[in-house]
């Protein structure tokens, strides 16, 4: 009896232990074999008549409800026999996708954006689409085309759809409390303005201005960014005429940031303050202006249904004068093709379908993102959406090119800045400390390869004036 | 023993062997191999050799979460122990309702922790935190108090480490206190004792071997946790709560919203591998001090 019941247990193991093994090995035959079942599969999948599955991984929320539609409408209508499946992968994107690289089990179709686009390449994630890319398409796209945003080494590996205008958002009600006549365009109107709010406002804890810093760089991101850019700098502290970074430019507007918090002009506990708290106390009318996306237009019809008056307009800028462009961000990528995907060219069909001029034409008409291509842009209906108006693209607006992504060592500018908003010190001596880190980091990675970057001293963003609007 | 018989036994290890040896053993040699390396997460890996410990070294973001860490859990512990001690020995008396109140105290630890951040960032943040406008209708205070500034967020991280684990440890001491034979009490009030008396000559002692287990406890998971600060402040504002742990994630995992690092896969696990060395080191030290907690008189 006893033998038994030990030779079932050891029985059961094995079999879990081969089960594993043989799994392993139908993997391991999978993936050499790719190529073969690649042509096969379709082969298979036509002769019976099955619909070929596409598997389309997404992290972005707000547009849920019309990828679904749009997708349904896709597979309904396409002549292709290709069906679609979205899975809305929200949270941890990024190591979702590394896992299923990694499994052998990657979607057929991504959704790379700012932050993952460089590593899914150098990951060899995604199929470059120069050979699926018509003349058409190339014409259509070719004003969007960037270095480093959606173009590696001469090869195309997304195209873009939507982009974010950035601006300063402004509680009407409040500037007319205050008898403020018009926004800021200066940073000592800024100040001045946060201020007039602020000594009106308090006592109904109404304050001027505030930043969600608990994430000082992110911060940062979306509101000195586009002080600096439309007064003729970079925004993230790099300085294309001699490919180097140079954090000088940034003293003007983090003195006008401290005025604001040593005034009290700033919420109390800006420094713990998150970007959707901020927007609920914005909603609620207890800050008169912060800087941000456009994105803000969509969350104030849905996520907090703004209970005052308000707009949007060009950011200040250092002294009044606008010698640049304000950045169009995070617009270079949208959707790409998995280089494991054994349906490429369905995938692009499915692709044609979502770039097609009605797909993107449509999203934009519903707010759900300013398109970032120039005839979409121009062709399209104003967005139906409050508030927006202040956030369509004008000829203030540009693609930047894109800055190097450095591994500083010690504290980032962000938290350099913060620092010194808060608690004071020598901004000099800081922003020297920054150039020499900063610098520092980029040299390492340009010594080993890992970036490229070539100084372009006619670099001028004044030039990018009226890029984004259709010829 | 019988060949058979070994053979069984070792059958009924297997299954946790190998679950051992592909989540904890191999992540654990993973990352010691990555922390000779200069590696992204992408692309070719460089071997550097000591490179990330000697900018571990010279990392002053580094050590300063190695200090926030030995204030967080150092203030945490201090509280925590006492409180769920004295909780304890109140709810083992036979008084009314004492279940529903051990239920009521044990609650916030199977809340989760992202939940009770929230709810603590409800009650403390300035502009419209409810702690602030308590305190300003009571005339404490004229003006809102930042408790997630730099100031007071290392206080505030630390009030709500509290709250969430007073309720484990106070049912770890009932466990103990239960197992305390009733004989003593009864001899110790022939002798005249009152219940000062008892608890200090009769209580704490019988308790030794169970609360240096739970001190231990206490002092890992409060060295390595960081899941209420990432919600409350993600280690800020400028570093001030910025703990080990939270800056080896912040290191490894960065593609996140308002994430501000590059993953650096190699620095990340040298830096983990210093975190386990501290963490190994204050537990050690510990054990060797806390050796007479172990002897019952």
């Amino acid at each position: 009896m006893k033998r038994s019941h030990s030779m079932l247990l050891l029985a059961i193991i094995l079999l879990m232990v081969l089960s594993a093994c043989s799994s392993g090995n139908t993997n391991k035959q999978t993936n050499e074999s790719d190529s073969n079942s690649e042509r096969s599969g379709k082969n298979q999948q036509a002769s019976s008549g099955e619909k070929t599955k596409l598997v389309y991984w997404t992290f972005d929320r707000h547009d849920a409800d019309f990828i679904k539609e749009t997708v349904d409408r896709y597979n309904a209508s396409n002549e292709d026999n290709i069906h679609v499946e979205v899975k809305s992968m929200a949270e941890n994107y990024a190591q979702s996708v590394d896992i299923a690289f990694a499994s052998g089990q990657s979607p057929d179709i991504l959704r790379p954006n700012q932050d993952t686009m460089i590593p899914f390449m150098k990951k060899e994630y995604l199929e470059p689409l120069d050979s699926y890319l018509t003349d058409e398409m190339k014409q259509k796209f070719e004003a969007t085309f960037q270095d480093q945003v959606n173009q590696f080494d001469g090869k195309i590996y997304s195209l873009p759809n939507f982009g974010y205008t950035l601006r300063l958002v402004y509680n009407v009600e409040l500037f007319e409390k205050a008898g403020i006549e018009k926004p800021p365009a200066s940073l000592d109107e800024l100040v001045d303005a946060a201020k007039k709010i602020t000594d009106v406002g308090k006592a109904d804890g109404q304050y001027g201005f505030a930043l969600n810093f608990k994430s000082p760089k992110s911060a940062l991101d979306r509101s000195a960014r586009e002080i600096l850019q439309l007064s003729g700098y970079d925004g993230f502290g790099f300085d294309h005429k001699t490919a180097k970074f140079d954090f000088t430019p940034y003293k003007e507007v983090i003195e006008a940031f401290k005025q604001m918090k040593d005034d009290g002009s700033m919420l109390p506990g800006v420094e713990s303050l998150d970007i959707d708290p901020l927007r609920a106390q914005f909603a609620e009318g207890k800050i008169g202006m912060y800087l941000s996306y456009s994105a803000e237009a969509g969350v104030y019809s849905s996520q907090f249904p703004a209970k005052i008056e308000w707009a949007a307009t060009l950011a200040p800028t250092i002294t009044g004068e606008i010698k640049g462009t304000s950045g169009f961000a995070n617009s270079g990528q949208w959707l790409a093709i998995s280089s494991q995907s054994k349906y490429k060219e369905e995938a692009w069909k499915f692709l044609s379908f979502m770039y097609s001029d009605e797909t993107l034409q449509a999203y934009h008409e519903k707010g759900l993102g300013l398109s970032a291509v120039p005839t979409i842009a121009s062709n399209a209906k104003a967005p139906e959406l409050t508030g927006v108006d202040g956030f369509l693209i004008s000829e203030y607006d540009a693609l930047w090119p894109v800055p190097p992504a450095v591994t500083v060592e010690g504290l980032n500018y962000g938290d350099v800045f913060l620092k010194y908003i808060l608690g004071g010190g020598d901004l000099d001596e800081a922003v020297s400390d920054l150039n020499q880190r900063y610098n520092s980091a980029l040299d390492k990675a340009t010594a080993s390869g890992e970036i490229k970057v070539t100084p372009d001293a006619s670099f001028d963003p004044i030039k990018l004036q009226g890029s984004m609007l259709a010829k | 023993m019988s060949k058979q018989k070994a053979l069984e036994n070792y059958s009924f290890i297997f299954p946790s062997f190998l679950l051992t040896m592909v989540l904890g053993i191999y992540p654990i040699l993973w990352a010691i191999h990555y922390m000779f390396y200069d590696y992204k997460g992408y692309g070719e890996k460089l071997f550097i050799g000591l490179s990330n410990f000697k900018r571990l070294w010279y990392d002053e973001l580094f050590w300063n979460s190695v200090w926030n860490t030995l204030i967080y859990a150092g203030g945490k512990i201090v509280i925590t122990i006492p409180i769920s001690l004295i909780l304890a020995v109140i709810l083992n008396r036979k008084i009314r309702g004492h279940n529903l109140l051990r239920a009521i105290y044990f609650m916030p630890t199977v809340i989760s922790t992202a939940v009770i951040s929230v709810v603590f960032f409800i009650i403390f943040n300035s502009y419209n935190g409810l702690l602030n406008q308590f305190l300003q209708k009571l005339g404490i205070i004229s003006s809102s108090v930042e408790w997630l500034g730099p100031k007071y967020a290392m206080l505030t991280v630390i009030i709500v480490a509290i709250w969430g684990a007073i309720g484990n440890y106070m049912l770890l001491f009932l466990a103990g206190l239960q197992s305390i034979p009733e004989d003593l009490y009864e001899s110790a009030s022939i002798d005249g004792a009152n219940a000062v008396h008892k608890f200090w000559y009769v209580t704490v002692p019988m308790l030794g071997p169970v609360m240096q287990m739970i001190i231990l406890l206490a002092i890992t998971i409060s060295l390595k946790g960081y899941e209420s600060i990432m919600v409350l402040t993600e280690g800020g504002p400028i570093g001030k709560t910025d703990v080990m742990f939270l800056y080896v994630y912040k290191l490894l995992f960065p593609v996140s919203t308002g994430s501000v690092y590059i993953q650096e896969i190699g620095y990340g696990s040298a830096v983990g591998f210093a975190t386990a060395i501290i963490v190994g080191l204050v537990t050690c030290v510990y054990f060797i001090l806390s050796k007479k907690m172990n002897k019952i008189y």
